[in-house]
Formats: structure tokens, C-alpha cells, sequence
């Protein structure tokens, strides 16, 4: 069988023996369960100790309770990932033997994340270099050795990058004259309007 | 030095001249296989030095037609005048190049610059991405040597990098 949920593919064996695991504790801490993991997707930091009381009464062991968190983040990364509506999940989630009042949590607690989750999903896309900061200066060229009268604006620019592997941060120093600098403004616009233009 | 070009007539010139313009303005000066063997090697290096130098000057210091001419006083009246014809008509571009030459001073240069769109469809996190991103690649010249630098930004980026550069742009129009 596939699912919308594995992007179309069959359900992984793992996710498939851990959902009896899930429906061993109760909707309500189940609920709960998936709030702190969709906070650990989030980046906003799982508290295990709330984990561990909620998981307590099922007397979970360790390996239990990593089991569940793997394959509530699966679930709802990789529906997110796929971007299935909580509808869909629900059903297709029944299908796998969850039990419907743990569905209706665990969907319920996805619809409101579910834009939060593809933001993301979105950010942590593979990114091939990026902007993080951009600091200017105007010059004016009074005189040079080469030049007796310069007379002309310069402009610097100082952009801080980020390389394709993350964590290095590379700072470029470029200096260019007036007439350059406005054709790469203009040009910069123009790509702008298009990017815009793509919605 | 100047002597040198006495070895053209006054008329073959302005040719010579122009193209050491040419290549003051980076466009690559003449050959010396043009010229037959009318100059040695070190005749033509010397020479090669002498009027890109002078043209330099000339424009750079701003001399006057006479300062020119004494600079030229060894050299007969029509080579000089050729000279002189030179200075006059390139004038502008010879300054542009000299402006150049100042702004190469102790900072990198952008010599060119290319963009380039692309619509991100999918990725591993996500399977509809749909994420415009700008490539921009800029050529940096540093002391003669050309290094490329490419940035990749998302809308949001791209418009950080605009609104600082229009604020600079600002500036710059009312400087002029």
C-alpha cells in the first residue's frame, strides 16, 4: 500500500511496528507527546522530562519512549514534507491500526503547525551560499598619483556570505565606481521584479 | 627616448598612438611584429614605456598644449603635433582609465558581474519547494588577479541587499 504520507510510497516497517507502541499510551498524553516533538522540529527544544512523566503511566522504557518520538516526527515531518492535509493523514493513518480517538490528536495538533512545520522544512533546504549582511560606504575621490582631479564618488561595499558548507562565513570587499554601481542596482531590480513576479 | 617615434613618418602615426591609448584603456597595446623590424626589442620596450607614461601625464597632471610640448621638445614639430592630436581626441577616454587606475588603489575592484534566476522545485526537506533564488556572481580584481564570488540569495535576501545599496545610491545622486 502507499501513502500520501511517505510521499507516495509504502510505509516503512519501523513506523509500521512502532504505531502499536503509540497506541499504548493515551490519546490525551499522545497529544501531548506530539506538542513536545513538534517543538523539537520546530527547534524550540523538547523537554524529555515532560516526556518521561508522559509516557510514565505506560511504563515505557528508555527505548520505548525513543521509538515514539522517531516515529511521531516521522509522521509529521514527512507529512509536512509531502504536504498532506491533516484529512488525509487522518485516514491514512487509521489504515496503519492507530487507534481513531490518537489520530484525531495527532492531526489536530498537526493542522496547527502544519505551515509553521513546511516554514521549516523550507529554511533547512539545501542552500548553496547566503547573504548575511551588507555594509556600504560612498567615497568621494578627491586626488590620486594617477590623477590630479578625480573628482569621482566610489562606492564599497562589504558583503558577508555564507558558503556552501555551512559555517563559514565568507566577508567580500569590493569597491566599484559610480556607473557600475548603478548598472548593478538597476539589473539587481530588475531580477527583483522578476523573482516577484513569480507568485 | 621620444626620438624613437621619429622612426614612422607623421602620417603612420596616429595609428601607433591610438592603439597605445587602446591598451592604456585595457584593450591590449600594439604588437611589435606590426612594425617589422623598425625598433629593437629594447627600442620597442622603451618605447612601450615612454608614451603610455606620457599620456598618463599628460591627462593626469592636466597639462596644457605648451607643458606637452616641452615634454616633447626633442622630437620633431609634426610627431609632436601627432601627439598632441592624440591627447586631445582621447582625451575623455584616457581619464576614464586613469579613474580606473585610482579606484585599483589599495581595494578590489568589480570588474563585471553576471545574475542568474532560478525557481528552487524540490528539495529533501521539502517536496514542493518553490523558492526563487538569485545567483549573483560578481568578478573581483585584486592586484591583476581575477577571482569570481558568487552569492546565493532568497527573496528576502535579495531585498537587504537592494534597500542598502539604493540607500547608497541616494548618496551617490547627490553627489552629482
Amino acid at each position: 500500500m502507499r501513502f500520501r504520507f511517505c510521499g507516495d510510497l509504502d510505509c516503512p516497517d519501523w513506523v509500521l511496528a512502532e504505531i502499536s507502541t503509540l497506541a499504548r499510551i493515551s490519546s490525551v498524553k499522545m497529544k501531548l507527546l506530539c506538542v513536545q516533538v513538534i517543538k523539537d522540529l520546530l527547534d524550540e527544544g523538547i523537554d524529555y522530562d515532560k516526556v518521561t512523566k508522559l509516557t510514565s503511566d505506560a511504563k515505557f522504557e528508555a527505548g520505548d519512549i525513543k521509538a515514539s518520538i522517531a516515529v511521531l516526527s516521522f509522521i509529521l515531518s514527512s507529512a509536512a514534507k509531502h504536504d498532506v492535509d491533516s484529512a488525509s493523514l487522518s485516514s491514512e493513518l487509521q489504515q496503519l491500526g492507530l487507534p481513531k480517538e490518537h489520530t484525531t490528536g495527532l492531526c489536530k495538533s498537526y493542522e496547527e503547525k502544519h505551515s509553521a512545520l513546511q516554514e521549516k522544512l523550507r529554511d533547512s533546504s539545501l542552500r548553496l551560499g547566503r547573504l548575511e549582511g551588507v555594509s556600504w560606504r560612498v567615497d568621494y575621490t578627491l586626488s590620486s598619483s594617477e590623477l590630479k582631479e578625480v573628482n569621482e564618488p566610489t562606492i564599497q561595499l562589504r558583503l558577508q556570505a555564507q558558503g556552501a558548507e555551512s559555517d563559514t562565513t565568507e566577508t567580500t570587499v569590493v569597491s566599484m565606481t559610480a556607473d557600475k554601481f548603478r548598472v548593478l542596482l538597476t539589473e539587481l531590480k530588475q531580477a527583483q521584479a522578476m523573482m516577484n513576479a513569480l507568485h | 627616448m621620444m626620438k624613437l617615434l621619429e622612426k614612422l613618418s607623421p602620417a603612420e602615426c596616429p595609428k601607433l598612438l591610438h592603439r597605445v591609448v587602446d591598451g592604456l584603456c585595457g584593450r591590449g597595446y600594439p604588437r611589435r611584429t606590426d612594425y617589422g623590424d623598425r625598433w629593437s626589442l629594447s627600442e620597442w620596450t622603451e618605447l612601450m614605456n615612454a608614451l603610455p607614461s606620457l599620456f598618463r601625464l599628460a591627462i593626469g597632471k592636466k597639462y596644457s598644449d605648451q607643458e606637452i610640448q616641452e615634454l616633447l621638445a626633442d622630437l620633431d614639430s609634426g610627431h609632436a603635433e601627432a601627439i598632441l592630436q592624440v591627447v586631445h581626441s582621447r582625451q575623455e577616454e584616457i581619464r576614464h582609465a586613469l579613474v580606473e587606475r585610482t579606484n585599483a588603489v589599495s581595494s578590489t575592484q568589480l570588474q563585471d558581474f553576471n545574475w542568474q534566476i532560478k525557481l528552487a522545485l524540490s528539495s529533501d526537506k521539502l517536496s514542493a519547494l518553490h523558492t526563487p533564488l538569485l545567483n549573483l556572481s560578481l568578478d573581483l580584481k585584486e592586484n591583476a588577479i581575477q577571482r569570481p564570488v558568487s552569492i546565493e540569495m532568497n527573496r528576502e535576501e535579495l531585498q537587504t541587499l537592494i534597500s542598502a545599496l539604493e540607500a547608497a545610491n541616494k548618496v551617490v545622486l547627490q553627489l552629482k
